[in-house]
């Protein structure tokens, strides 16, 4: 037969509705439907960023550098390249009689915007402010309660406020802040006594090409043309590398649990094919009867299945792009979306892929088993299930092989979706095992005397049941389920409950040196049981490093190695003559106080033996354009938990202290003692330092993490709905079975109240062993996320994991019984006539 | 094995009626294309008789069966059925009606697949709440010669097989009335004559009422009465 014939045939055959086939459409719809929405909403996320990148960054190239400007060679190289717009970017705090507030004070020249346009609430388009004049984000506005026309103070000058700002053309590269932003003109940090040397400040330069250039070869030019000023380049390509990041990871977790949601699917998906290949038994039979051989056979129906996979599929893909619009509207003003429709054709490829790829897995056993058999034997096989075919494994195995191997090609972190699919496929596996032994329980149990409860305890081990599936599905979805709630709480148990009995109250940052007496007066002013911890803030590049002789140039590195992120950027530096609190040495010695040798740096242990250092080798900072290189001397172990300073370099004092620079310090009140007060006396007298309250920043902190944790939940949803189409799957496939005890139990006299106590029972039974079987695979992999991988205590919400899993379970009995419900109108003399 | 006598066609009083049927209905199908199918079937059938209901196919008899049962609610007339009246009940009502009341035994057996052939026949006993359920079941099957199949699943026992526990089931929980929708009619002749004897002789045992429908005249001949329909009525009613 030819495969026109045979499609003649199949198309014959083949419902308009595909009926019989619609569990496969509708499982195949949610599992495609979800990764194509994943994967067009990451697509529209980094067009964004790649269409308004200039804007976002504020120009195509962007320097940054702490504590210093660019030098006059440094400015005039940029000039040669375009327009230029320089400005300063540092934490202050700004007044407003009895009111304080950080911020973040944003100084810009009269170039700026470069790129997009900077819009008032009053309409108006503006560009930097004039020398008296502040524009003031509305958060900054709420949080002193000041209005247009209002004066406030930032460090020792008073400014009007001209204006609330409505749109920030580059507030997404500006990246995350510890405070409202306000605008002000470029010499005001100046003029307001803010800068000083050893000023914790940024200078942000940005350039407009003035023709069109390579960015990124621009920015190496540069880097090797200025080696050791320390320079951190940003291109519009990369805008807003820290949300490039984050999309990306987030990206790749939704795609790998959309992709277990379809795997899912394809449980429905087989039990789908087994039944539509069950009722066409006898028309199978037939063909063959008629002189239709096995492979005409197999031909037949897998152009059927093709077919309705491909409809399920191209709807499911449709679907998903046509959310996207949705999404996009939902995620204004966390994340930078495109709006419309985005057709990303590598998406679309990719779920088609996944969805022909799980099908194939899922219906080649079953399409197998009826291609096998002779006519007499099929016409059997309600009573003697139809034999395993061997070739079923190969394509199962090669179909799961191709999966995978798609998975760990398209992923940036092949290790890490690799864990995460050998996990998910030891839950399936775990399950899938608990499904087989539920049915031998089932049917080992001793026999209820009760014919409901019997019925309902048989339906769980007779043959052809979907105990087995339903076990799988479910179960994956509801650990998914409780995976999510007992990881979000634990997170959040970690940051309410730790922390505050660790964290500071304030930060302090910018002390000049010259007001430290004065500073430490104020504290215990304010509080003579206050404690407080003071060190030295600069900040430097590492320029280069390795042994002595044969050092490394940052600069020439292709890649940063893989966990040496203090290479990249200007890190934090320090120096002190003794060891820092909660830090441990693990190799080398401390040098002492008083200590006046060689220049020496001990070193975060985890940086060193990322970047292959070891004690003995050196390191060459850049620190306000002087290099200063130190001698290893040891190895610390830094407790990152401590929430106090914490430096992956700290170098001896004799290394840095003639360096221009202030005092950051934390400062740790009596419980019970207002805050504002020293607030308040610290601005006042010390009007350059910034002073952070650490719950505003773990406020911003939780709500980030409940918005992430609120994406996961979406996509995890996705596996429940997997798993709930593939319980109506199987509660389909079981209608016939269920309607022919039903209705002879009517005639024996069982009520409606006695029909519905079986339906619960048997779901109940399922349903209650499947809420402790996914407490306990769920709650084991969130302990294993939350102790093993970000290594917090495990303090999970076990009243929140509860509800969320109560819930879950009330939603599947719900479906069960729903789709259980037309059992009950069946009136016996006409369902009798039926059957 | 020994039938009970043909007997005369008696006329029977409402007190000593097992059936009493006045101007029964029964249309079906939408109100745009009704189908009558039972026009007014007056009748009584007197307790502990043995009525044969034969008819050609479409003259309703399965479904008078199906009313005068109480698997179907009559559209219009009177039926009582034991004393009750069935006209007024629910589906739920008509099926605590039927508990412990009604046996039915059908064409197709329709044991439960997923019991043995005890439970099967312990069935109804159980929705009625009878406590000792398994014991009367366990004696019925017995009474059938099905001793050595207690555990046995329908689909490990023969058509003769299946029937026979079909019968117990009905009979063990000694019903008042007995239906019977053609019990012979997926058995083969021998096989056929063997439950048509035993059906019978159970019958007479517990002294209940039975209806069978049948094609069968030879099942026909060992009833005491036997009732024609046609085209929705009573054709004929006549001693056997």
């Amino acid at each position: 037969m030819t495969w026109a014939i045979a499609w003649r045939i199949a198309r014959r055959d083949l419902n308009a509705r595909f009926r019989g086939l619609r569990l496969l459409l509708v499982c195949l719809f949610l599992g495609t439907g979800a990764l194509a929405a994943i994967g067009s909403l990451t697509a529209a996320i980094e067009r964004e960023i790649e269409t308004n990148g200039r804007t976002y960054l504020g120009g195509d190239l962007q320097i940054e550098l702490w504590q210093r400007d660019l030098t006059n060679e440094e400015r005039a190289a940029l000039a040669q390249l375009g327009d230029v717009s320089a400005g300063t970017r540092m934490q202050a705090m700004a007044r407003f009689g009895e009111q304080a507030a950080p911020i973040e004070l944003k100084a810009v020249d009269k170039a700026y915007p470069l790129y997009g346009d900077l819009t008032l609430e009053d309409g108006r388009t503006v560009g930097a402010p004039g020398s008296d004049e502040a524009w003031l984000s509305q958060g900054a506005a709420d949080r002193l309660g000041v209005a247009p026309g209002d004066t406030i103070d930032i460090g020792t000058e008073k400014l009007s406020i001209g204006g609330i700002i409505a749109d920030e053309p580059d507030r997404l590269g500006e990246g995350f802040q510890l405070g409202p932003t306000i605008i002000v003109a470029e010499d005001l940090p100046i003029r307001a006594g803010l800068i000083a040397p050893g000023s914790m400040y940024q200078s942000k330069t940005r350039v407009r090409f003035t023709q069109s250039r390579d960015t990124e070869a621009v920015g190496e030019e540069l880097k090797q043309q200025f080696p050791d000023a320390g320079f951190d380049i940003d291109t519009a390509d990369r805008a807003a590398p820290g949300t490039d990041r984050f999309v990306d990871r987030m990206s790749e977790f939704l795609t790998l649990v959309g992709l277990a949601a379809l795997v899912i699917a394809g449980i429905g998906i087989g039990g789908g094919v087994t039944s539509y290949l069950d009722a066409r038994r006898q028309g199978i039979a037939t063909l063959k009867i008629l002189g239709a051989t096995s492979n005409d056979i197999a031909r037949i129906y897998a152009l059927q299945i093709v077919a309705a996979t491909l409809a399920g599929s191209l709807a499911g893909i449709a679907a998903g792009i046509a959310i996207v619009p949705l999404l996009a509207t939902a995620l204004q003003g966390l994340l930078p979306v495109s709006s419309g429709v985005i057709i990303d054709p590598g998406a679309i490829v990719l779920a088609l892929a996944y969805g022909m790829l799980v099908a194939l897995v899922f219906a080649a056993p079953p399409l197998l088993r009826a291609r096998n058999f002779p006519a007499m034997a099929l016409m059997r096989a309600r009573v003697a299930p139809l034999a395993r075919d061997p070739r079923a494994l190969a394509l199962v195995g090669g179909g799961l092989a191709a999966i995978v191997t798609l998975a760990l090609l398209t992923s940036d972190n092949p290790m890490l979706s690799g864990s995460f699919l050998a996990g998910a496929a030891a839950i399936l596996g775990l399950l899938a095992l608990l499904g087989l032994g539920i049915r031998r329980l089932a049917a080992a149990l001793p026999r209820p005397r009760n014919p409901v409860a019997r019925n309902a305890l048989a339906n769980l081990h007779r043959p052809g049941s979907s105990t087995g599936a339903l076990v799988t599905a479910l179960g994956f979805g509801l650990s998914a389920f409780v995976l999510l709630a007992a990881v979000q709480s634990a997170i959040d148990g970690n940051i309410a409950k730790r922390v505050p009995d660790r964290a500071p109250d304030y930060f302090v940052l910018d002390i000049p040196r010259d007001q430290v007496d004065e500073f430490e007066t104020l504290v215990r002013n304010a509080d003579p049981g206050a404690s407080w911890r003071m060190v030295p803030a600069l900040r430097g590049s590492v320029l280069a490093f390795g042994s002595e002789g044969a050092m490394t140039r940052t600069a020439d590195l292709d890649e940063i190695p893989d966990g040496a992120w203090a290479l990249r950027g200007e890190r934090g530096l320090t120096y002190a003559d003794r060891l820092p609190e909660g830090n441990e040495l693990t190799e080398g010695t401390w040098w002492g106080p008083m200590y006046a040798g060689e220049p020496l740096v001990s070193v975060d242990e985890d940086f060193a033996d990322a970047a292959g250092l070891k004690v003995g080798d050196m390191l060459t900072f850049g620190v306000l354009g002087v290099d200063r290189t130190a001698r290893i001397a040891n190895l610390r172990r830094i407790d990152w938990e401590s929430m106090g300073f914490n430096y992956v370099f700290v170098l001896s004092p004799n290394a840095l202290q003639d360096a221009p620079h202030n005092l950051a310090a934390t400062v740790e009140l009596s419980r019970g003692t207002p805050t504002g007060p020293l607030l308040q006396s610290l601005v006042a007298a010390l009007p350059s330092t910034s002073v952070i309250e650490v719950g505003g920043v773990l406020e911003q902190a939780r709500t980030i993490l409940e918005q992430v944790g609120f994406a996961t939940l979406a996509a995890a949803s996705v596996a429940v709905l997997a798993g709930l189409a593939v319980l109506l799957g199987a509660i389909a496939a079981a209608r016939a079975a269920r309607t022919y005890d039903t209705v002879i139990l009517r005639v024996l006299g069982a009520d409606r109240r006695q029909i519905i106590a079986m339906q619960l029972i048997e779901y109940v039974a399922l349903a209650a062993t499947l809420a402790v079987v996914a407490l306990g695979i769920g709650s084991l992999a969130a302990w294993l996320v939350i102790t093993q991988l970000f290594e917090f205590d495990w303090l999970p919400d076990w009243g929140q994991v509860l509800a969320v899993l109560g819930l879950g379970v009330f939603v599947v009995l719900a479906f069960a019984l729903g789709a259980s419900m037309p059992l009950l109108r069946a009136k016996p003399a006409q369902a009798l006539r039926d059957l | 094995m020994q039938f009970s006598a043909p007997c005369h066609r008696s006329t029977v009083t409402n007190s000593q009626a097992a059936i009493s049927a006045r101007n029964l209905t029964l249309t079906l199908g939408s109100s745009d294309a009704p189908v009558e199918i039972l026009r007014g079937i007056d009748l009584d059938i007197a307790r502990g008789s043995t009525v044969a209901l034969l008819g050609p196919s479409g003259s309703g008899k399965s479904s008078l069966m199906a009313v005068l049962s109480g698997l179907e609610r009559a559209s219009g007339g009177t039926l009582l059925v034991a004393g009750e009246d069935f006209a007024t009940l629910d589906e739920d009502a008509l099926a605590h009606a039927r508990r412990g009341r009604i046996g039915i035994v059908l064409q197709a057996f329709h044991l439960l697949p997923t019991m043995t052939a005890l439970e099967n026949v312990a069935t109804p006993m159980e929705l009625a709440g009878e406590r000792d359920a398994q014991a009367r079941a366990k004696a019925e099957l017995e009474a059938v010669g099905l001793g050595h199949r207690l555990d046995h699943y329908p689909q490990q026992l023969s058509g003769g097989e299946q029937q026979r526990v079909a019968i117990a089931r009905a009979i063990a929980p000694r019903p008042d009335l007995i239906f019977a929708d053609e019990p012979t009619g997926n058995l083969d002749a021998a096989t056929g004559h063997e439950i048509v004897e035993l059906l019978f002789h159970r019958r007479a045992e517990t002294g209940a009422t039975l209806l069978v429908i049948t094609h069968d005249p030879e099942l026909a001949e060992h009833c005491e009465r036997v009732l024609q329909l046609g085209d929705g009525r009573i054709a004929s009613d006549t001693a056997a």
